[in-house]
């Protein structure tokens, strides 16, 4: 009995406590939203006579920092979870009762009162996104406890295409709300634009991986068969192996499906093109390894580590170098797995890599590395790029840091869903 | 316990395990090993590298010295902490594999997309990190101060800086290898000297423990009481004394000491003649209640509210079990669900075999060992057994092997938990995670806390210590992850106001506990066994904060449901026969 | 062998020294571009629930037999003396909480493996045969 009632005592606390916090960072959204129509719209701060810097500044500053919170849930799109996140933040900053993003097809997010105008709002919206401007209009409510009585509608763009509506709310006719709805609704539009020129980026990578796979294969599918046609009057067997491995490397490499792969299966298939490889240039070309069992199962970008090898492959085989050799480390650091590709062939003019590397290259230089390098920040951040070591006649270390886990990459697709 | 035996056995493992460490990696060197090195790690080597992170000093050595002093009821702790791995099993291992989670902290972004939880997630790691380091460097300072005589403090400062060592350099790079081989080390300084101890036991015509009555010594027996305690006599004891008792200074004379209390002064020594009942020590929470019906259950002994502290322990240990750092990241080394279950079910059966054979160590020790309960050193049971039972130099060898397996136990769990504390110290409270300099500051961090702890807080048990992390862990983690797997109406709110509420009531009642807080009655025993009412607490409020908070569902719980329970699609099977002959 | 020294390499990565430092190591999740997050089809999905309830069920089993078997043992000693049955013997107590419960933990471990693999594998079945 002492024992339930301590439970239910502890746990009122922890409510308690949870909810006066959340209150409290409610609260102090407000206080940071100076906002579009106190701070700019009315040209100076409330308790001042319109010159004073310092306030100005601080009013600007405010909205800015504002719109920086809410930019970043918007350049991942407009869904349910991203219009919660901007709305929070953009309410404070036109400083009106209720504020609302719909998509096309419905409300997405409202904050604040009045949320069961959302039938009379879609009705709204349509108009709006038909004739492609702001429009206001009068709320009728018989509910006491509904302050709203006016509203404002502006319509989202993107890509010159409608993407849904910013809707405001307040308890009188009011044109600075108007123009300030409007201003937001440009900016969030922006943001949109933002978004889909990030995706645009991102098939355009991809359209990159696939025309790697096409550039592979010409010369290393002629090289490979040739290889291959030559053991098969000398040692038949070697050549049914080496077939097989050639259809697995294939198969691997030229699949549709999934943007990641495990370390284990693209270790795999490096295996595979390097049994080819050797096929043709027997000991010429001596591999080591040292790999950490415990990274095997981390997840990384389909195809990230593939070219680096052939890029060490081809350095190493070029020009003079007797015995090229090849190193392939993959060491368990916590957190991370850093895997590292050395070879000891000619090197790389710095200056020649760098320009690579910021896509200045040319056309046909060097894609696959600079490739790899665009895949690995897009997918872990600006800082999560190739580190290369290099010099004219030095070899090349290529070093790669790839976290265990990161939120959205995943190489295992479940059973049941394609892709 | 002969010191160059034991000594050069403590310095085998070290160099052993780094050797291990080294070899493990370069376990492939050509193209022809390619193959096996893209291979997963077995089910079965990774559940001997978990077992090997996570049978403990506490597991080594403190079950024993608790069965020795305490009894039956004790066997708990083993039990407890086999059976928290089947929890485990049947709710969490498969689904934590596939959200694709290396620590808890990750976990939590993975199912409620929250900053905010994963930072609460990550102090929590921190935080049970460190609680867990304790007991592991106290019981590297029993096991070194007993083998060279340095203080007990020391020994731990020793392990900790051989561990911060050891890991910011990247000595332990292969850890899987290192671990795998900690465990059947552990197991085999165990088993090996059991089988002697068994056979001496035997041969001495197989005295059991006194069941019911005050243990005895068995043979004239000379014991230094360390440090100043209080004993309490039942009958009329004559005894030798060199030192003070009750104010006064004696000289190796004989002394009839009274039924009653008895002070006796740090250093001194009592000798005792044969058969003589062992005094009990008196403590601040009342007497030890060592002396009698040591093998049948009462639930806790010593406590006022016994089958209360059982309860506190079995819930801490059922279900805090999932909730170790170190445990939770060796899953991510499994390829996928399946294999984690497997390796789960391995774990259950090593863990199991090794504590089958704690238990005998402890009534082995009430035999032959009782003076330990004057001394109050019953965590040091392990070592001595070879020496008291065997002797000579067989005597010294199997204790040295029994401290190389202790030194084994608190290498291998000291290191994997300061991996895991400074991999989210660098990840989620660190600024700027790049770099080496950083881990070897986490690292620095993740172990100086707790050995500042260690020097503080001296004389706290073992195994009692250990089962604090457990409550910490069962109250906060084990709901996170229940919640966060079976049940899509978990909200990130919902989870951190658990996670805080949980986690910090567990905490404030280990503080309250480790601090000395009420000594007696029912507050006594809420603060030393918190979970009974921690674990629900937790989950109570996790639970009814998600429900005030329904909105805030996050949008892709539907697709997190699927992944953490759909199974792996296969990967593609390659023809027939590719995988045969490789040369 | 080595008759020239070897160049010195230079450490190149991508606009050396442009990246803002502030930029978080896991700022933002990744979110891929090709496949934007779908919602399953209401007949994945009902399966896919179906799979969820069948292996919670499965796991709730294995923690009641535990709970049971396991974690009643403590009332069990306490009061069975109370029921005129007559206190448990100290050797019964130690060979159940020293001896027995292992395998038998080991035993609720294998039941919910395979039991816990038979339902995946029905779910793929279903999933695939639809």
């Amino acid at each position: 009995m002492t024992l339930l009632l301590l439970l239910l005592c502890c746990a009122v606390v922890g409510a308690v406590c949870f909810a006066a916090g959340a209150a409290y960072a409610r609260g102090a959204g407000h206080v940071l939203g100076a906002g579009f129509v106190r701070g700019a719209g009315r040209r100076g701060p409330a308790r001042g006579d319109g010159r004073d810097p310092d306030g100005v500044e601080r009013a600007t500053f405010q909205t800015l920092h504002t719109a920086s919170l809410a930019a970043p849930p918007l350049r991942a799109g407009l869904t349910a979870d991203t219009a919660r996140k901007a709305v929070r933040r953009l309410r404070p900053l036109l400083g009106t009762q209720s504020l609302a993003l719909t998509g096309l097809d419905g409300v997405l997010a409202w904050e604040g009162g009045g949320d069961h105008h959302g039938e009379q709002l879609a009705a709204q919206v349509t108009k709006a996104v038909q004739a492609g401007r702001t429009r206001s209009f009068f709320v009728d409510c018989d509910r006491a406890d509904c302050a709203v009585r006016f509203g404002v509608v502006a319509p989202l763009t993107a890509g010159g295409r409608p993407k849904g509506a910013l809707a405001a709310f307040g308890t009188h006719d009011s044109a600075a709300v108007a123009r300030a709805t409007e201003e937001v609704a440009r900016w969030v539009s922006g943001q949109l634009e933002l978004a889909e020129l990030d995706r645009a980026r991102s098939s355009l990578i991809e359209a990159e991986i696939r025309a790697l796979r096409a550039q592979i294969s010409p010369h290393f599918i002629y090289n490979s068969l040739a290889a291959i046609a030559s053991f098969v009057r000398t040692d038949p067997e070697r050549a049914r192996e080496l077939l097989l491995e050639f259809a697995d490397f294939t198969r691997y490499s030229f699949r549709r499906h999934g943007e990641f792969t495990t370390l284990a299966e693209e270790l795999n298939s490096i295996e595979q093109y390097l049994e080819l490889v050797r096929a043709r240039f027997g000991r010429r070309l001596q591999v080591t390894l040292q790999i950490a069992p415990e990274v095997l199962p981390v997840a990384l970008p389909f195809l990230c580590l593939q070219p680096l090898v052939e890029n060490a492959v081809k350095h190493g085989l070029e020009d003079s170098v007797e015995r090229s050799l090849i190193t392939i480390v993959a060491v368990d650091e916590g957190a991370v797995a850093r895997v590292s590709i050395e070879d000891n062939g000619v090197g790389m003019e710095p200056g020649r890599l760098r320009r690579i590397l910021n896509g200045e290259g040319g056309p046909t230089t060097g894609i696959g590395l600079r490739n790899v390098d665009e895949r690995l920040r897009q997918v872990y951040g600006e800082n999560e790029g190739l580190v290369i070591e290099t010099a004219v006649g030095a070899g090349m270390k290529i070093t790669l840091r790839i976290p265990k886990y990161h939120a959205g990459v995943h190489a295992h697709a479940p059973t049941g869903r394609e892709g | 316990m002969n010191q160059p035996y034991g000594v050069a056995a403590v310095s085998a493992v070290i160099v052993a395990t780094v050797a291990v460490g080294a070899l493990g990696l370069r376990i492939s060197r050509t193209t022809s090993d390619f193959y096996v090195a893209s291979r997963s790690v077995p089910a079965r080597l990774n559940a001997a590298a978990i077992s090997g992170e996570y049978l403990s000093a506490a597991s080594f050595l403190g079950i024993a010295g608790l069965v020795l002093a305490q009894g039956v009821d004790m066997l708990w702790f083993p039990v407890g902490y086999t059976a928290g791995h089947l929890v485990l099993l049947a709710f969490v291992a498969a689904p934590l594999r596939r959200s694709g989670a290396y620590t808890l902290p990750d976990f939590a972004e993975a199912r409620l997309e929250s900053r905010a939880v994963r930072r609460a997630a990550g102090l929590l790691v921190v935080v049970v990190g460190w609680l867990y380091l304790l007991p592991q460097l106290q019981g590297a300072g029993l096991t070194l101060g007993t083998l060279t005589g340095l203080p007990s403090w020391s020994g731990g400062i020793v392990v900790a800086v051989v561990v911060a060592l050891s890991v910011a350099a990247g000595g332990m790079r292969s850890i899987t290898f290192v671990q795998a081989f900690q465990y059947w080390l552990k197991l085999t300084a165990l088993l090996v000297p059991l089988l002697f101890l068994l056979f001496a036991w035997y041969a001495d015509g197989r005295p059991a423990p006194a069941l019911d009555e005050p243990p005895g010594f068995r043979g004239h027996a000379e014991v230094r009481v360390d440090d100043g305690v209080t004993l309490r006599i039942g009958e009329p004891l004559r005894v030798t004394v060199t030192g003070t008792v009750d104010g006064h200074r004696h000289d190796g004379e004989p002394v009839e000491l009274a039924p009653g209390r008895h002070r006796v002064d740090a250093g001194t020594v009592l000798g005792f003649p044969p058969g003589s009942t062992v005094p009990e020590r008196s403590t601040a929470g009342g007497d030890g209640g060592t002396s009698t019906g040591w093998a049948e259950p009462r639930g806790h002994a010593g406590e006022e509210h016994p089958l209360y502290a059982t309860y506190g322990l079995i819930l801490a240990t059922f279900m805090g079990a999932m909730g170790l750092p170190h445990v939770v990241v060796r899953f991510y080394t499994n390829p996928d669900g399946r294999a984690a279950r497997r390796t789960t079910v391995v774990v259950l059966g090593l863990v199991g075999a090794f504590y089958l054979l704690v238990p005998l160590y402890g009534a082995l020790g009430r035999v032959y060992a009782p003076d330990l309960l004057l001394t109050g050193n019953t965590d040091t049971a392990v070592l001595m057994l070879p020496d008291r039972l065997i002797g000579g130099t067989a005597g010294d060898l199997l204790g040295a092997l029994l401290a190389a397996g202790a030194c084994a136990a608190f290498l291998s769990t000291a290191s994997g938990l300061t991996m895991a504390v400074a991999g989210v110290l660098t990840q989620d409270f660190l600024p700027s995670p790049r770099g080496v300099r950083h881990f070897r500051l986490a690292t620095a961090l993740a172990v100086a806390v707790p050995a500042a702890g260690h020097v503080v807080v001296q004389g706290l048990s073992v195994a009692n210590a250990v089962g604090l992390a457990f409550a910490v862990a069962a109250s906060s983690f084990c709901p996170l992850l229940l919640l966060g797997i079976w049940w899509r109406r978990l909200t990130a709110a919902g989870a951190l106001a658990g996670l805080v509420t949980g986690g910090g009531a567990a905490l404030a009642a280990v503080f309250a506990t480790v601090m000395g807080g009420p000594d007696s009655g029912w507050p006594r025993a809420l603060l030393a066994w918190p979970a009974v009412w921690s674990v629900p607490l937790g989950f109570l409020t996790m639970i009814l904060v998600s429900l005030a908070t329904p909105k805030r569902v996050p949008a892709g719980t539907d697709a997190i449901m699927a992944r953490l329970h759909l199974p792996e699609a296969p990967v593609p099977v390659p023809p027939a026969g590719a995988w045969k002959a490789r040369r | 062998m080595a008759a020239e020294p070897v160049p010195r390499r230079e450490v190149v990565t991508r606009h050396p020294g442009s990246t803002p430092a502030h930029t978080a190591y896991r700022s933002t999740p990744y979110r891929p571009a090709t496949e934007p997050p779908r919602a399953l089809t209401p007949a994945a999905h009902a399966h896919v629930r179906r799979l969820i309830r069948r292996q919670l069920r499965a796991g709730l089993a294995t923690g009641a037999a535990l709970a049971l078997l396991v974690g009643t043992l403590p009332l069990v000693f306490r009061y069975l003396p109370g029921t005129g049955l007559g206190p448990v013997p100290a050797v019964v107590v130690w060979l159940v909480l020293g001896v027995a419960v292992y395998p038998l933990l080991l035993l609720l471990a294998g039941r919910y493996v395979r039991r816990a693999e038979r339902n995946e594998r029905d779910y793929t079945r279903a999933v695939e045969g639809a």
